[in-house]
């Protein structure tokens, strides 16, 4: 078949293009940067340039689009033109080239409004009601995304919940450098439960979902690991897998909250490339619930998560040792 | 003040209540052509493409409106649309009341006003209404369209009274808290007494909500369901008829109403068609006695008591489904035994239940079991299945009255100082005497005596002069605590109470039903506080006279309670000819025969030894405390009833094995001359079996499993405890069901759901499921339960009658059965469902953990399985487990079945029950567990 992979230079994207190449598919990628990814046609652009786009859908008939402006922090407007704009281009172009497969890359957080999900399956994505710009411009993207679904544009939404592996700079690496350096607190219990996904098992999903949206189409999956986990012990584990020491450090969590709500206020006046250390967002999702119901997903996919959570963790202790 | 007359309406919209139900019908009425509005299922019926082959009349009372039937009317058209027989549901607003019209007042109600609608005018207004719409369907009323009543609170009274007297439509009748009060008997119940109480009844029903207010509290009603409630009643105009109702109420004889209710009441006596009694016990207003006077009225209703409910019994609990099910019994299983109603019959004894019929009707009037029973289905189960001691089935009795002149030792009781030794001549003497002196005093066949004596000679006197006489021993164990012992001896209601001063001190404290007994001759101040109106001393005094009643086999014999740990405490119904299978499977079973001395330390069994003809030795202990049975006190009633077999519980046994240095050379011989052991009432793990082994070096040891419904259903001995364990099966193994007792297997789905199809033999092992067993000495039923005997009877495999245990688990390939827990607790994670039991035994083998506890957190069919471990007792702090430990026991987990252990708590305290401090109150520690996993604080009570 031949796919096109918007978002490739990530980890994610990347790994993705690489395994639809290994599986023989003709690949094309979309992204500001080389994807280097073997194998693969590169085009060089941005979701929000329509005559890349075009270029980058022309003769695909899936699309698998990741990119995304993917960031706990920055101008609304940017995150609007990426994972809006950018997912109507690509949307438009795709069906105007008569693609007739698109899987959707999401996220989870455009349907949590900030209470635990507990055990729950994929709620509607709710922008009105989204924590944060990200989750607010994902999710009217996903809108968009799903809104163009029919028999000959079949959609498919997957959104993976915190992806974590060797490679992953987005949670991995954080959660690990800031215990080799002590900094890495435990929101109250740590009990909370969460559900995670290793990036192998993030892979394979998504590969899946490119044929199995010829069945089932019109609807989005969280894909998780299926495996919830107190949140304290996933990044004890993560940590020490990484060579650090078990992190000790506790935070109530109403002070934490309290915190984030100030440090995002503060960052925001400062100049700086990185994310704050704490968030008014992330202190939540690492107090409350979020774990959901993959029988669904699993049913729709045809797709087990193939690397268990220890099996993971070796695997990254493997990667840093 | 003024009120305006106002026509009919219709609801707005409001939560559970679909406006195709809602119709406007003009009727008319004592006092001209009226409009009401009427829940009415037909249209929607229709539209389905249903016809209707039933039809259910319903009456609510003051102050709801039809929104109360809300739910039985969704239950009948989704029953009829799966398939199930298809009732209509008519349940008008009374006149004034809910969205029916308004009629015009000029005054506040009061009990003598002219403008207030009386009993007997809403009797024919409801049939004014019901006669129009029954027209609607022709067949209505006929053989093939049956009509049914329903009703709560004065509805109830007043379609009971439309029932009585239109007995040539109507089927059936069922109500809810209702009352015919009787002025002479009692005041009405002091809420009621207090609202009316002259001006105060304008002010609390009409001008204020009031009234409206304090019913809606007397259930679990959520903020929108009880603003439904409201919807009809929001002005003060609008709530003319709630005062009215209240005026109504018949307080004395020279009101009004009185002889309209009086003749209703006589009405109702006179309906001997099915009936159907459902109760809250928590109401403040239909207090007990109204349901005592009910079922006086009439004696073949079925009853279901919803312990824990008050007034609004259909708001907290599932009454549409008991309604449906009951409905189903009564008019669609005549020829398949799939309900209760072949509960008797079924049961494989040579009796057949219906014999004595006049005996099962009193029996059953009393019982909770479909009264349908008589006459029904005689395909009795061949013995070969139930066991073959079921051919001969021996009055309980029999034995006791053979020995009358047998100068041997029948009962030996060391609870006595000095013990006390009676012969079995001295036996039938007494309890015939005490027979004599019961039935002298007022006590009929089939009347109730709680017992409130511990185990010993008097409790044996006491029981088996009752059973001599057809009465039914209630027995609550002391271990419920006053308030389980209050709720169990209430729902029993018994007439007579016999008892010690402690229990006699709990029954007035507690204002416990029934005339006193006590066990020894009180002095006359003594006997005033406690009401006691002479003794079981005296009793024993009375001469020999009466011919004594013989109880039929299928009569009530006793009503043991269980223990209450998953909800209040059921009392479970065993006939004379269960107790008689019951003694004769100790006898097939463990050779308990004639003549053998038994020690009887555990005391369902303490009181079978006069029904076998085996001395029983009462040893010196306290029975709800087990563990203060000590090596030497056994030794003693060994010795004195020269005593092969010892019966009692783990718990004592412990305390005999630790206290077995105690023992003189004497006391060692005579254990080392026991032959059998038993210990029943848990599991006896291998090393309580090797120490037991060792203060009774030549006894075969026994742990038999069974409960309260069904006292012996399997049976292990060390041996195979040993081989047991050494397989590593998950759970508790408790051996092969023993001769006489079928076992089948209910496996259990994805969502925690025991299945209806029962398996058997190979297909049965290896697997999870619910044990479900069937012989000839389980319970009969429920006591007032109707639903719960129901539900645990549905079975019909091979015609037998079976009983479900609640108890889950698996059978390995050699027949052996694993418990694994119980069915509410069973965890339904996405690979399937687990039993909780064999996990913890996995994990409580751990060093670091003392006991644990794995429960099931999220929703149905995905939920997360996580181990719950108790600090006290380890080194462990609250919270989440060390990363080490949490790993060895989810690897552990993961290599025993398979399933993904999510997480391991520790939890600051187990919440265990009173009773036995062992048995962990499961959905609290699971409650506790969600909202630490879903970020709430570890401290504090779990």
């Amino acid at each position: 078949m031949r796919i096109t992979v918007t978002g490739a230079s990530g980890l994610l994207g990347s790994s993705v293009a690489r395994a639809l190449v290994t599986a023989g598919h003709e690949v094309t990628t979309l992204q500001r940067r080389p994807s280097g990814v073997d194998g693969a046609v590169d085009v060089i652009g941005s979701v929000t340039d329509a005559a890349a786009v075009d270029q980058a859908v022309t003769g695909a008939e899936a699309v698998v689009h990741l990119a995304a402006k993917v960031s706990m922090m920055g101008d609304p407007k940017e995150f609007e033109a990426v994972n809006i704009g950018g997912t109507r281009t690509l949307v438009d172009a795709a069906r105007a080239a008569g693609v007739q497969r698109l899987v959707h890359i999401s996220s989870p957080s455009v349907a949590h409004t900030g209470e635990s999900i507990i055990g729950d399956g994929a709620e509607p994505a709710s922008p009105e009601f989204a924590r944060g710009e990200y989750a607010r411009t994902k999710g009217a993207g996903e809108r968009i995304a799903l809104g163009a679904d029919s028999s000959d544009f079949r959609v498919l939404v997957l959104r993976p919940h915190l992806m974590w592996g060797p490679g992953d700079a987005q949670l991995t690496e954080r959660v690990i450098d800031r215990a080799r350096s002590g900094r890495m607190p435990m929101l109250g219990s740590g009990a909370a439960l969460v559900d995670t996904l290793f990036v192998d098992n993030a892979v394979e999903a998504i590969v899946t979902a490119v044929t199995a949206v010829d069945s089932t189409h019109g609807e989005a999956l969280v894909v998780t690991n299926g495996q919830p986990r107190p949140i304290g012990e996933l990044m004890s584990r993560i940590a020490i897998a990484g060579g650090a020491a078990e992190p000790k450090l506790r935070i109530p969590v109403a002070p934490a909250l309290a915190a984030g709500s100030v440090v995002e206020k503060v960052w925001e006046l400062g100049e700086h490339d990185d994310e704050p250390p704490l968030t008014r967002f992330l202190a939540e999702q690492l107090s409350t619930a979020h774990w959901f119901d993959q029988r669904r997903t699993q049913e729709v996919l045809g797709w087990t998560p193939r690397v268990s959570i220890e099996e993971g963790l070796q695997i990254l202790a493997a990667h840093y040792a | 003040m003024r009120f305006p007359a106002r026509p009919a309406t219709l609801p707005p919209q409001l939560p559970e209540w679909d406006p195709a139900w809602s119709r406007i019908v003009e009727a008319r009425t004592s006092d001209g052509t009226h409009a009401f509005h009427v829940l009415d299922t037909l249209p929607a019926l229709t539209a389905a493409g249903v016809e209707p082959a039933g039809t259910i009349v319903a009456l609510h009372g003051n102050p709801t409106w039809s929104y109360l039937w809300r739910r039985l009317a969704q239950a009948t058209i989704d029953a009829a649309q799966s398939g199930g027989r298809a009732w209509r549901l008519i349940a008008p607003d009374q006149l004034e009341m809910g969205f029916s019209e308004r009629l015009a007042h000029s005054s506040m109600p009061a009990p003598k006003s002219a403008e207030v609608r009386r009993i007997a005018d809403r009797i024919s207004d409801f049939d004014g209404v019901v006669s129009n719409l029954f027209a609607e369907v022709a067949a209505t009323g006929s053989a093939t369209h049956p009509i049914v009543t329903i009703g709560h609170d004065w509805g109830g009274v007043l379609s009971l009274g439309w029932a009585a007297r239109n007995t040539e439509l109507v089927s059936a009748a069922i109500s809810l808290n209702t009352a015919v009060h009787q002025p002479e008997d009692a005041p009405v119940p002091a809420p009621l007494r207090a609202t009316l109480a002259g001006p105060m009844l304008p002010a609390a029903t009409v001008l204020t909500d009031g009234f409206l207010r304090v019913t809606l509290a007397l259930g679990d009603l959520d903020a929108e369901t009880k603003d439904a409630f409201h919807a009809p009643y929001r002005r003060a105009e609008d709530r003319w008829a709630i005062g009215n109702f209240v005026a109504d109420i018949p307080v004395d004889d020279t009101h009004a109403s009185d002889p309209e209710l009086q003749r209703i009441g006589q009405d109702i006596a006179a309906f001997d068609k099915p009936a159907l009694l459902v109760w809250g016990p928590k109401d403040p207003a239909f207090l007990e006695r109204y349901l005592r006077d009910l079922r006086q009225r009439l004696p073949q209703a079925d009853v279901h008591r919803f312990e824990t409910a008050s007034h609004l019994v259909s708001e907290d609990h599932d009454v549409p489904g008991l309604v449906l099910d009951w409905l189903s019994a009564q008019f669609d299983a005549p020829t398949t035994a799939n309900t209760p109603t072949e509960a008797a019959p079924a049961k494989g004894s040579s009796e057949r239940k219906g014999a004595a019929a006049s005996a099962t009707e009193a029996a059953s009037a009393r019982s909770g079991t479909p009264s349908s029973a008589r006459g029904s289905t005689s395909d009795v189960a061949d013995d070969s299945a139930t066991g073959n001691g079921s051919a001969e089935v021996r009055a309980v009795t029999a034995i006791l009255d053979a020995r009358r002149d047998d100068e041997a030792l029948a009962s030996v009781d060391f609870a006595q100082n000095p013990a006390q030794q009676i012969t079995w001549h001295h036996l039938w003497h007494v309890t015939t005497s005490i027979a004599n002196g019961l039935l002298d005093l007022g006590v009929k066949p089939g009347d109730r005596v709680s017992m409130l004596v511990p185990p010993g000679n008097n409790l044996t006197a006491a029981l088996y002069a009752c059973l001599k006489i057809g009465a039914v021993a209630v027995v609550a164990d002391a271990g419920l605590g006053p308030k389980g012992m209050t709720r169990a001896i209430t729902s029993a209601d018994p007439q007579w109470i016999i008892g010690e001063l402690p229990g006699l001190a709990l029954a007035r404290a507690f204002g416990w039903p029934g005339r006193r007994i006590s066990v020894r001759r009180l002095g006359p101040v003594r006997s005033r506080v406690f009401k006691a109106e002479t003794s079981l001393t005296e009793l024993s005094r009375t001469p020999h006279r009466a011919e004594l009643p013989t109880p039929s086999p299928d009569a009530d014999a006793a009503i043991l309670f269980t223990s209450g740990s998953t909800g209040p405490a059921k009392g479970v119904r065993y006939t004379h000819a269960d107790i008689s299978a019951l003694a004769a499977v100790l006898t097939r079973t463990f050779n308990v025969t004639e003549g053998t001395g038994l020690v009887a330390g555990f005391p369902p069994f303490a009181l079978l030894g006069p029904a076998i003809g085996a001395t029983s030795v009462t040893p010196d202990m306290s029975v709800t405390k087990p563990k203060t049975l000590t090596a030497t006190a056994i030794a003693d009633a060994i010795i004195a009833g020269r005593a092969t077999m010892v019966f009692a519980s783990p718990a004592a046994y412990t305390n005999v094995a630790a206290t077995a240095g105690e023992l003189d050379d004497r006391q060692r011989e005579a254990c080392a001359g026991v032959e059998l052991v038993l210990s029943a009432g848990a599991p006896v793990p291998l090393e309580l079996m090797d120490a037991i082994a060792e203060v009774f070096p030549n006894a075969s040891i026994h742990s038999p499993y069974g409960m309260t419904e069904g006292l012996l259903l399997t049976d292990i001995d060390r041996d195979g405890v040993a081989a047991a364990d050494a397989t590593g099966g998950l759970g508790v193994c408790v051996g092969q069901p023993i001769d006489g007792v079928e076992l089948a297997l209910a496996p259990i789905d994805e969502s925690g759901r025991s299945a209806d199809e029962l398996l058997q033999g190979a297909t049965a092992q290896g697997r999870l499921g619910e044990f479900v067993v069937s012989a000839a000495h389980i319970k009969s039923g429920y006591d007032n339960l109707w639903h719960t005997t129901a539900d645990s009877a549905r079975d019909d495999l091979r015609g037998l009658t079976w009983h479900r245990t609640n108890d889950i688990g698996h059978i390995d390939e050699n027949g052996r059965v694993w418990l694994e827990g119980r069915l509410q607790h069973v965890v339904t994670t996405p690979c399937g469902p687990v039993g909780p039991g064999g996990l913890e035994a996995l994990i409580d083998a751990d060093v670091q953990v003392s006991r644990s506890s794995v429960v099931g957190i999220g929703p149905v069919g995905t939920q997360a399985l996580v181990a719950v471990l108790d600090a006290e007792g380890t080194s462990l702090s609250p919270g989440l487990a060390p990363l080490d430990l949490t790993a060895r026991l989810r690897e552990k987990v993961a290599e025993a079945v398979g399933h993904d252990l999510t997480a391991v708590l520790v939890a600051p305290e187990f919440p265990t029950d009173i009773r036995h401090n062992s048995k962990i109150d499961r959905s609290r520690l699971a409650a506790w567990a969600g909202s630490v996993l879903a970020g709430g604080p570890v401290r504090g009570s779990v």
